[in-house]
């Protein structure tokens, strides 16, 4: 598909990635270039998308030497620039205005750059890294032609994912489907959280220790998806938003089927389409490269044969043990055993190997360190084993318990509102359901994606100016249609929202936010965890020292304490256990109380009596409690 | 102690003493209100041990810039809220001069930039600065906000900063940065760079160019170079074009000599003036009759072959009329009163000169006759006869007798020096007020009551946290703009706001899918809200804190507020356009 979609999918864009270190001499600029789309155009034309590019890069340093060029809009073009690594720049350029969709969110884009590049690092390595071991540049041309093709076909099935609910046999579009103002309620470089009832927590949670300990004492890495949604990462952060992508690309259910679908219309389309795009971009690719290097030497050609596509369509497959393989890595031939694809983690710097493993709607994605297993795929396949075994029920379960709690493709639906809440901290989003965005008016996704492309700069101008401080932000606008374009930043949360029948007051859209937001913080999983946690820590902190100390010092210490309680009877007795409100349970408890005995009429007022009881054990509720005295004794 | 000023916490402060005095009084009357100020703030405010002393200093400010007699506090002018003493005036550059750079700090560069004083023409030389800078020095790359103009071949017309032939290799730079887009068939518009904008106009041979690293918006920094190539073209006329087409190495900087006073004027104002985003003007606050007098002046010469007739106070019209069918846009009214308050000649003596009205015809000259009746206010005459002078100056003498008689001209200074709309008068309640040609002296008044007084401590400026609005009137092409109330008192602080409503200006009035009808927008510093609807358009600030509710009443007690008295804020009927 990789050159099919080259010649048509022009449409306008540019996509170009040079190194400003190369190239300086004059008669040699070629040589700057790593990567163009479309690859047909004329040097002449590429050259100077280039060279303005650079000229920009060189001209804004002027002025603002701590960040360079990011964006140039002209009339009908935007660049959009984007650092990958130090003086290695990605430039796309898009054409506006042409049809009535093509209008941009610059930063939209930018993401789109960066998940490329992250993707590419991922699998390969850095690109500065790959320049130093072939100086000549062909080697990296050779890993990032493919790649990025591959990927913008990639953008094209996740369109077909989205679409193939309402369109089955939808064709594979050539068109490519680039961020624009539609996909405003969408956020990219985030990933998408299951959320889940505590029970099915603390089966995955036990799920998660049998996989990072399946490999002996070496640390693995886990990560179990959902559908498409993340259930849990032992991974940090950078790594879990680029293997999610990729997950959620190329290896989950939906990926699975949808691959299996384009794959299937391609045999029936051409039958060796498939072998074409190989063929071809093998073909296209030295072309690219003679030009590029007349003096391409022959061991570098022999690698672009061997190229590794990761973004591939379509060639991962489920093993009958369950584990998905790809032949993408190559295939050892003597036992036809696919090789396992090995991925870059950028935080520990380490290759691993990456098993996946599809049971259902569920996805695992164990990854093994290349160093602890000694003798390759063998070993890799023990561990698989290993796997199998110790975890296989478990996998049953968690299977089981989260289709349960399920609620669905339309699960984050909330009636009324089209949201996107994007956690930053964390790079967790979470949206409305793309199926009933659509169902908004072009003019309120417009006011949206203009009200985010403002926020977006407010947001970069408050890292700028100070880095530590959250920007804290409310703009509620309402559009000439009536609807309401909301954005919310408060500690590192963003929601944006659009309200289109909240044909109300400013008040009304502002309380339906408010009710929004707090509804959605707690659906927001991990997040409750983690404050739970420390919620727990303040607690006990509290415990320790703010008032409740009385009651927790005759926990530890086994003292009485004198309770004093509103049906005026008092309690003497040990605490075993309390909360924060005071509910208690104590031990070896004497009740107290006064009486005054029943007395006939006329008689005289009699004394009152003192009376007790003695109670080995009981529940308290907090709210009877009035006073609580240490016994000092 | 300049820092402090600027301090949100010690502006606060101020509002526990509001300035009760009204007029101009002897120094020893200031002493005493000092004291009792100082005491005040002491007393009464917790916090005031800490800021006491800048507290103190800043009324002692106000109170400067409220007696000195040539220093209205009009709305809208923040350049002029410098205080008249020159030891505080230097001890505040820093705060001011924002658009300047902060390493380089010396007397000159901020007195110049920073404070507009009590008399602009005397202290302030809105001229070139920084001659002796090129794109090589650091200094000059670190300015905030340049400005260039420049012709199709690169030749430099106009730097606000530095010498425009030292830079000529930058602009070159800059030219081919334009044409190198324009050969891809397409024109270049903002190039942006973390906190840097260039943003790019070119208007036929000439190139206008803004680097920016202040925060402004893309469509006002345009907005801006729009002005400023009217402004040329005020001075030129657009016959200019043709020259490039005889020659495209024209050298255009000797048309433009001395005329530097008037872009940077125009670059300056920027800062405070919001006619400059608005595309409206203001007017005088007077009352009804008096401003019917003025204008029936004026329109009898407007009948005698006068195509425009303005009587301005400084940047605001006391009355203008225009002969029939012919419309003055305020974008015109704007560039002709910087080009007028900016030349130090006009001052002087009555003049004549050619002007051309970029947004009336920008191809040709109309003639413009200028004449001072004070400090501040003056007339223009505009017609398009260019041997009309001796009959306009008839024109001037018969409008300047029928003036005095009938007082304008000393209402037009009471009213300077009174202000306009305050947000700590906005009536409580949202009766209609009666007798409104009396409103500011008696409000006046009334501040020394202890009732308004303990009132005014309740509300952070305004009541429910208001601090500052800008109402526009649609039809009208006016804008109103309340005076600056303490909690914003620092021109720092003014411009800032200043630089929030442009911002809400632009979003809301996006090209593509604008104008929107409401914008609520919070942030660390305000909650600004704007609604704009057909009639008219409302700008307000408010205290972070404030409240959504509470701040929507307050709006529409402030539109109710201007209905009652737009007789005094607009010059109404008598208006020149074609609606």
């Amino acid at each position: 598909m990789g050159l099919a979609s080259a010649s048509t999918a022009t449409d306008g864009m540019q996509l170009c990635i040079f190194d400003l270190r190369r190239g300086q001499n004059e008669g040699q600029e070629l040589d700057k270039i790593l990567f163009f789309f479309p690859a047909d155009l004329p040097f002449s034309t590429q050259l100077s998308v280039i060279g303005l590019s650079e000229g920009l890069i060189t001209f804004t340093r002027i002025f603002s030497p701590e960040a360079a060029c990011e964006v140039i809009e002209a009339e009908r073009h935007s660049h959009v620039f984007y650092e990958a690594e130090i003086d290695i720049w990605m430039v796309m350029v898009v054409e506006k205005g042409k049809d009535s969709d093509a209008i941009w969110r610059i930063d939209a884009l930018r993401k789109v750059l960066k998940e490329v590049h992250s993707l590419f690092v991922m699998f390969y390595g850095s690109i500065r890294a790959m320049l130093e071991k072939d100086p000549s540049g062909g080697l990296i041309r050779s890993h990032l032609y493919p790649f990025i093709m591959d990927y913008l076909s990639v953008a094209i099935s996740r369109s077909l994912y989205v679409t193939f609910l309402f369109e089955a046999d939808f064709p594979v579009g050539k068109k490519l489907q680039l961020p624009s103002f539609r996909d405003c309620l969408k956020e990219r470089g985030t990933v998408q959280m299951l959320t889940m009832g505590r029970e099915a927590a603390i089966e995955v949670q036990s799920l998660v220790s049998v996989l990072d300990s399946c490999a002996g004492n070496s640390s693995c890495y886990s990560m179990i998806l959902f559908h498409d949604l993340l259930v849990s990462t032992t991974l940090s952060p950078d790594d879990t938003i680029n293997l999610f992508t990729y997950a959620v690309l190329r290896l989950s259910p939906n990926a699975l089927s949808s691959g299996v679908n384009s794959w299937s219309y391609i045999r029936r389309g051409s039958t060796s389409s498939h072998f074409v795009s190989g063929s071809a971009l093998t073909h296209s690719g030295p072309v690219s490269e003679q030009i590029y290097h007349s003096s391409d030497t022959s061991p570098v050609g022999n690698n672009i044969n061997r190229v590794t596509r990761a973004l591939q369509h379509g060639k991962w497959y489920k093993g009958k043990d369950g584990f998905l393989v790809t032949d993408i890595w190559g295939v050892d031939v003597g036992s036809l055993v696919c090789a396992t694809p090995t991925v870059w983690l950028q935080q520990t710097e380490e290759a691993m190997y990456l098993c996946p493993y599809q049971f259902k709607s569920l996805t695992l994605i164990l990854l093994i360190p290349v160093s602890s297993i000694l003798n390759g795929e063998q070993g890799v396949a023990l561990v698989k084993q290993q796997l199998l075994e110790n975890a296989s029920l478990k996998i049953l379960k968690v299977e089981e318990k989260l289709s349960k709690g399920w609620g669905g493709e339309n699960a984050y639906h909330v009636s009324g509102y089209r949201y996107l809440l994007v956690d930053g901290d964390r790079n967790i989003s979470r949206a409305s359901p793309p199926g009933k965005v659509t169902t908004l008016a072009k003019e309120s996704l417009l006011a949206l994606s203009k009200l985010r492309d403002e926020v977006d700069l407010e947001k970069s101008r408050a890292k700028r100016d100070n880095a530590g401080c959250e920007k804290d932000l409310e703009v509620s606008i309402r559009a000439k249609n009536n609807a309401w374009a909301i954005a919310r930043i408060t500690g590192g949360k963003e929601l944006y929202m659009v309200l289109e029948k909240a044909s109300e007051t400013l008040l009304y859209a502002s309380d339906a936010v408010e009710k929004f937001s707090n509804r959605l913080s707690f659906s927001l999983g991990l997040k409750k965890q983690i404050v739970k946690h420390e919620n727990v820590k303040n607690e006990e902190e509290d415990f320790n020292t703010g008032p409740l100390s009385v009651l927790m010092m005759s926990v530890k210490n086994n003292t009485q304490v004198l309770i004093n309680c509103r049906n005026n009877k008092k309690l003497l007795g040990r605490v075993r256990a309390f909360d924060r409100h005071c509910n208690m349970v104590l031990e070896n408890v004497r009740e107290m109380w006064t009486e005054l005995p029943k007395t006939g009429k006329g008689k005289k007022k009699a004394l009152p009596v003192n009376k007790d009881r003695f109670i080995s054990k009981m529940f308290l509720r907090g709210d009877s409690v009035i006073i609580v005295l240490r016994n000092p004794k | 102690m300049s820092t402090s000023s600027s301090s949100p916490s010690s502006d606060e402060e101020v509002i526990f003493n509001p300035n009760p005095i009204p007029k101009p009084i002897d120094d020893e009357l200031t002493l005493a209100s000092l004291t009792l100020t100082e005491s005040n703030g002491n007393g009464s405010v917790g916090e005031s041990d800490r800021y006491g002393g800048a507290g103190v200093v800043l009324e002692a400010e106000r109170e400067g810039e409220r007696e000195g007699p040539s220093s209205p506090s009009s709305s809208g002018y923040a350049g002029e809220r410098g205080s008249s003493s020159e030891g505080t005036s230097n001890s505040r550059i820093g705060d001011e001069d924002d658009d300047g750079i902060q390493e380089v700090i010396n007397d000159h560069d901020g007195f110049v930039d920073g404070v507009g004083d009590s008399s602009p023409s005397a202290s302030w030389v809105p001229g070139k600065r920084h001659v002796d800078e090129d794109d090589a020095s650091i200094s000059w790359r670190k300015r905030k906000k340049h400005f260039f103009i420049l012709s199709h071949s690169g030749k430099p017309i106009y730097s606000r900063y530095g010498d425009e032939h030292k830079l000529a290799g930058f602009s070159a730079t800059l030219q081919a940065i334009i044409s190198f887009v324009e050969n891809g068939k397409d024109r270049i518009k903002l190039v942006r760079a973390g906190k840097h904008q260039v943003v790019f106009l070119i208007k036929g041979p000439i190139y206008l160019v803004c680097i920016s690293c202040t925060e402004e918006p893309y469509e006002s920094l345009r907005g801006q170079l729009e002005l400023l190539y009217g402004q040329m073209i005020l001075i030129l006329t657009k016959s200019i074009n043709r020259c490039f087409e005889k020659n495209p190495k024209f050298d255009m900087t000797p048309l433009l000599g001395g005329t530097d006073v008037v872009f940077s004027s125009l670059i300056h104002s920027f800062n405070w003036n919001p006619a400059t985003f608005l595309h409206a003007y203001t007017c005088l606050p007077l009352a009804y009759a008096t401003r019917q007098a003025a204008g029936a002046v004026l329109q009898d010469v407007a009948d005698s072959g006068v195509l425009f007739a303005l009587l301005m106070c400084k940047c605001k019209v006391v009355s203008l009329v225009g002969a029939q069918k012919a419309s003055l846009h305020p974008d015109d009214m704007l560039l002709l009163s910087n080009f007028v308050m900016s030349s130090e000649s006009f001052r002087t003596s009555e003049s004549f000169s050619p002007i051309c009205l970029p947004r009336y015809n920008p191809t040709a000259f109309l003639y413009a006759y200028v004449h001072y009746f004070d400090a501040d206010t003056y007339l223009m005459l505009l017609t398009t006869s260019s041997d009309a002078f001796y009959h306009l100056k008839d024109c001037r003498i018969r409008i300047e007798q029928v003036l005095l008689r009938s007082n304008v001209l000393s209402e037009v200074q009471r009213s300077m020096l009174e202000g306009g709309m305050r947000v700590e008068d906005l009536p409580v309640d949202p009766l209609p007020r009666s007798s409104m040609p009396h409103r500011l002296s008696q409000q006046r008044i009334l501040t020394q009551s202890p009732e308004i007084f303990s009132e005014s401590i309740v509300g952070i400026g305004g009541p429910t946290g208001l601090w500052h609005f800008i109402y526009r009137s649609i039809y009208l092409d006016q804008y109103v703009s309340s005076d600056f109330s303490p909690p914003i008192s620092s021109p720092q602080q003014q411009k800032r706001l200043y630089r929030a409503y442009q911002k809400l200006y632009c979003s809301m009035h996006d090209k593509g899918i604008g104008p929107h009808k409401t914008q609520f927008r919070r942030d660390e510093n305000y909650v600004l809200l704007c609604w704009v609807t057909q009639d008219f358009e409302l700008y307000a600030a408010f205290d972070p804190l404030a409240d959504k509710a509470v701040a929507i009443k307050t709006c529409n007690r402030v539109c109710q507020w201007v209905k009652d008295v737009e007789n005094e804020i607009f010059l109404q009927g008598a208006s020149p356009f074609s609606w």
